[in-house]
């Protein structure tokens, strides 16, 4: 079989980038695969093609709602128009439509939540899956134990849909992870195909302030100074709401982009940003994992990152059309010193556990009383069908060493003296084998590759309702 | 302003008469028999569901906000109007939530994506990406794209010419036609966020989105009674035939059969409570409804006189002076406005 034919044919691209073709041809001799491939370097291809040779239907297991439109969007714009999304957001007349309807999909973006359901199972069953795909597999042990817990059950399926193959997709997995993903999606002897993680045309820098005015002050004459598009990442929705207000008073064309608004905005946003209306976009990481804008050249996190995955997810956005990019890491002091308390403070605590184990009947109630937070009761109610109430304990102490080490390899990052590539690359279990030319700000960075001065252009909005429909509809 | 100003036409309608959060029901359309009832009583079909979307700490904060202004005092487990706002004279919004039950989303969608579209093609690309995902309207305005010949430059110009014609008869602020159109986009021009417009016009979100259903309302009249081939259908399957909720159709079907209440309750395995919601609802959307079938012509115009003379629609109240008469057989009575003979 010509592979290459088929990619042409089917999406009209002349080869492979590294990887691809290793991990398709495994796929179609039968075996399951782990593919660690790094940020934008084409891991959907890895089961788009597949379902053009398979027969039946391809399930893809995705974490976001936003990140599930996104990839029906761009399947759609590819040409495919069997694509479907089941998600909660489904009203029930479009979703029992989908539902009936199920085997004329040739792709089915599904959460994990909404795939152990009893009733979607037993419509899956029905129908023929060739291929079970993990996109973002790094958030079964993510966020499975985090909050998450249906995360875990991913492989429930399995058997349900007869043993179809089983891909996992991920940019960010150390050994440890890979080792998890292999264990929740029940993968005996998976092929596992690891690139190095490392993105050569993006370059690292850390920026250090005594307070968070400076801080602030920064972001304002840079953005000012330099041209975008770029991301500026907050640590939470407020603040990309306030930034992005303090920037436009600034005279910077932006706006901010979180989970918490309605669809239609989200798509206005990113609208505004491919159209280059927007010059910066102000954004929580609901902005993130899987979203492909080829033109970022700067990605810049205001706040400190939580994780190093997230950070390497979040960076991830830039250069995707392979121009060198910037990635700029601010930091003020203190701003670490809440770092703890962010990962920490969302694990169940050894009371919630006592109570869940003790008083079966009365979740609901325990949560409406404020005794047990909701996520601690989803996550314990999940170990509880597995472990002892002692496990549990001890599972969730584990987790939390777990935590403890994620903010002290952040902490660690924002303090580094040595090369920041390496440092990432070690964070993987992996070593850098060669730097590129503008590495780093430890190495040294030559900005003159990255910084484009801004022409302020102002936007012409229209000012009446008759001159924005003649700007829409100029015919 | 507007979301004030709305608050406090319901609120007065209500005076005295109901609690604080009954507004908030009414706006959201809840499909209760409370509420479907107040929508008779006090006539307040416009504002029915007209934000199916509104938070609880929104409207909260409005409200305290008429608190803190003095336009309303709390009286018990109802408010009450101050003097200040039975002054205050507001405009009423033309909206029409009974009727267009927020269908205006959807005739919103269709529009966007058939302007997108066209903006796009006439302007030569081909590919973009879709501003609506929902399947049903992307399938809808592929058909409908077919049918008026889209390629065609000439069908793009009538298209545009009915938009602009239409809408500028719209008896409706051009700010909230301004709106309209910065939540439209085309090729090189992205649609506005809510945020975004609020902030070019320093208004609160809630304001922004409900002129955008006024001027969308009103628009859709125009379209509705007015020569505009290509956009009246886009109204298609949008425009209720009857103002009655479809469960409440079911249960006037049985009636009408010669089932009593309690027979439709157990056929249907609904509660009688439910089915008596159902009856209001009738009573009130029906001027030919036999209300003699529930209670005698004396006790029905006891029920009226005693609503009048205390000026009220509370059924506690009226219980007390008529107490033969079950709370359902007052609601009933309430709902026919007093207008049977
Ligand atoms: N063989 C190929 N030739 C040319 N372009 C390709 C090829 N394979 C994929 N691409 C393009 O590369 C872009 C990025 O791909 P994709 O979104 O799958 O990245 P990814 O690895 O999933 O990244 P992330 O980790 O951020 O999710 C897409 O626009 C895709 O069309
Ligand atoms: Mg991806
Ligand atoms: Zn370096």
């Amino acid at each position: 079989m010509n592979l290459e034919k088929t990619l042409f044919d089917a999406y009209g691209f002349t080869s492979f980038r590294p990887g691809q073709k290793e991990v398709i041809e495994k796929i179609l001799v039968g075996q399951d695969v782990i593919a660690l491939l790094p940020t934008g370097m084409g891991k959907s291809m890895c089961y788009q093609l597949p379902a053009h040779l398979l027969e039946g239907s391809v399930l893809i297991v995705s974490p976001l709602l936003s990140l599930m439109q996104d990839q029906v969007a761009q399947l759609k714009k590819m040409g495919e128009k069997s694509v479907t999304a089941l998600n909660s957001f489904l009203d029930p007349a479009e979703r029992s439509n989908v539902l009936n309807n199920l085997n004329n999909y040739r792709f089915i973006f599904i959460s994990p939540e909404m795939l152990v359901q009893p009733y979607i199972k037993s419509r899956l069953r029905d129908i023929r899956i060739s291929l079970l795909v993990a996109d973002e597999a790094h958030c079964i042990s993510q966020w499975g134990f985090d909050f998450r817990p249906d995360y875990l059950r991913i492989a429930e399926i399995l058997p349900v849909l007869g043993h179809p193959k089983v891909l996992a997709l991920t940019a960010t997995a150390t050994a440890k992870v890979t080792e998890e993903i292999k264990k929740y999606l029940d993968l005996s002897d998976p092929y596992v195909y690891t690139h190095p993680m490392d993105r050569k045309n993006i370059a690292y820098d850390i920026r250090k302030f005594t307070n968070g005015n400076e801080k602030l002050e920064w972001l304002k004459s840079f953005v000012s100074a330099n041209r975008g598009p770029g991301i500026i990442y907050a640590g939470t929705r407020k603040k990309s709401q306030e930034l992005s207000g303090l920037l436009n008073l600034a005279g910077i064309r932006t706006a901010f982009y979180h989970g918490g608004m309605e669809h239609q905005d989200r798509i206005f946003v990113q609208q505004q940003f491919q159209n280059g209306e927007l010059e910066w976009v102000c954004s929580t990481n609901a902005f993130g994992m899987g979203v492909h804008i080829p033109d970022i050249s700067h990605v810049i996190h205001y706040q400190v990152p939580t994780s190093i995955e997230g950070y390497v997810q979040e960076v991830g956005r830039a250069g995707r059309d392979g121009s060198p990019a910037l990635a700029t890491l601010l930091y003020a002091a203190g701003d670490e010193e809440l770092l703890d308390s962010l990962v920490l403070d969302d694990l169940p605590t050894e009371n919630e556990i006592r109570e869940i184990y003790r008083n079966a009947d009365e979740g609901p109630q325990l949560v409406e009383q404020g005794i047990v937070r909701e996520t601690s009761m989803r996550v314990i109610t999940y170990w509880k069908n597995h472990l002892t109430e002692q496990e549990t304990i001890y599972q969730i102490e584990q987790q939390k060493i777990e935590k403890m080490k994620q903010s002290a390899k952040i902490r660690k990052l924002i303090f580094l003296e040595s090369c920041i590539r390496e440092y990432l690359m070690e964070c993987f279990d992996q070593q850098l084998q060669n730097k590129p030319a503008n590495c780093c700000v430890k190495d040294g960075l030559n900005y003159n590759k990255f910084l484009k001065r801004r022409e302020s252009r102002a936007v012409a909005l229209s000012d009446t309702w008759e001159n924005r429909l003649n700007a829409i509809l100029p015919c | 302003m507007l979301f004030e100003d709305i608050l406090i036409i319901i609120l007065k309608a209500v005076d005295g008469e109901r609690t604080v959060s009954s507004p908030y029901h009414l706006l959201k359309g809840k499909k209760s028999g409370q509420t479907i009832q107040d929508i008779g009583y006090y006539k307040l079909h416009p504002y029915f569901g007209i934000l199916p979307k509104l938070e609880k700490k929104v409207y909260d904060k409005a409200v305290q906000k008429l608190f803190d202004k003095g336009f309303i005092i709390p009286d018990g487990q109802v408010v009450r109007m101050s003097e200040k706002s039975l002054a205050y004279q507001p405009t009423a919004p033309s909206v029409n939530g009974w009727k267009y039950r927020g269908n205006e989303q959807v005739f919103m969608a269709r529009l966007s994506l058939i302007v997108q579209t066209l903006s796009h093609i006439h302007q030569n690309h081909r590919v973009f990406d879709p501003v609506v995902i929902a399947d049903d309207v992307q399938q809808w305005v592929k058909s409908y794209l077919h049918r008026m010949d889209y390629r065609n430059e000439e069908s793009c110009r009538n298209l545009k010419a009915e938009i602009a014609g239409s809408l500028s008869k719209a008896e409706v602020d051009d700010s909230a036609k301004k709106i309209v159109l910065q939540r439209l986009s085309g090729y090189k021009v992205g649609g506005l966020t809510w945020e975004q417009i609020a902030a070019i016009e320093n208004k609160e979100v809630i304001d922004i989105r409900l002129q955008a259903i006024e001027a969308l309302h009103t628009w859709m009249g125009i379209i509705e009674t007015e020569d505009y081939p290509l956009l009246k259908v886009l109204l298609d399957g949008l425009i209720q035939k009857s103002s009655l909720t479809e469960t409440a159709r079911r249960t006037e079907s049985y009636f009408k059969n010669g089932r009593s209440l309690e027979e439709i309750a157990a056929l249907r395995g609904l509660k009688t409570s439910t089915i008596e919601d159902h009856f209001v609802e009738l009573a009130m959307n029906d001027p030919g409804f036999d209300i003699l079938a529930f209670m005698g012509g004396a006790l029905y115009s006891k029920i009226i006189a005693a609503s009048r003379s205390q000026n009220t629609k509370r059924l506690r109240d009226i219980k007390e002076i008529v107490p033969e008469a079950s709370y359902f057989q007052i609601r009933l009575a309430l709902a026919t406005k007093g207008e049977i003979k």
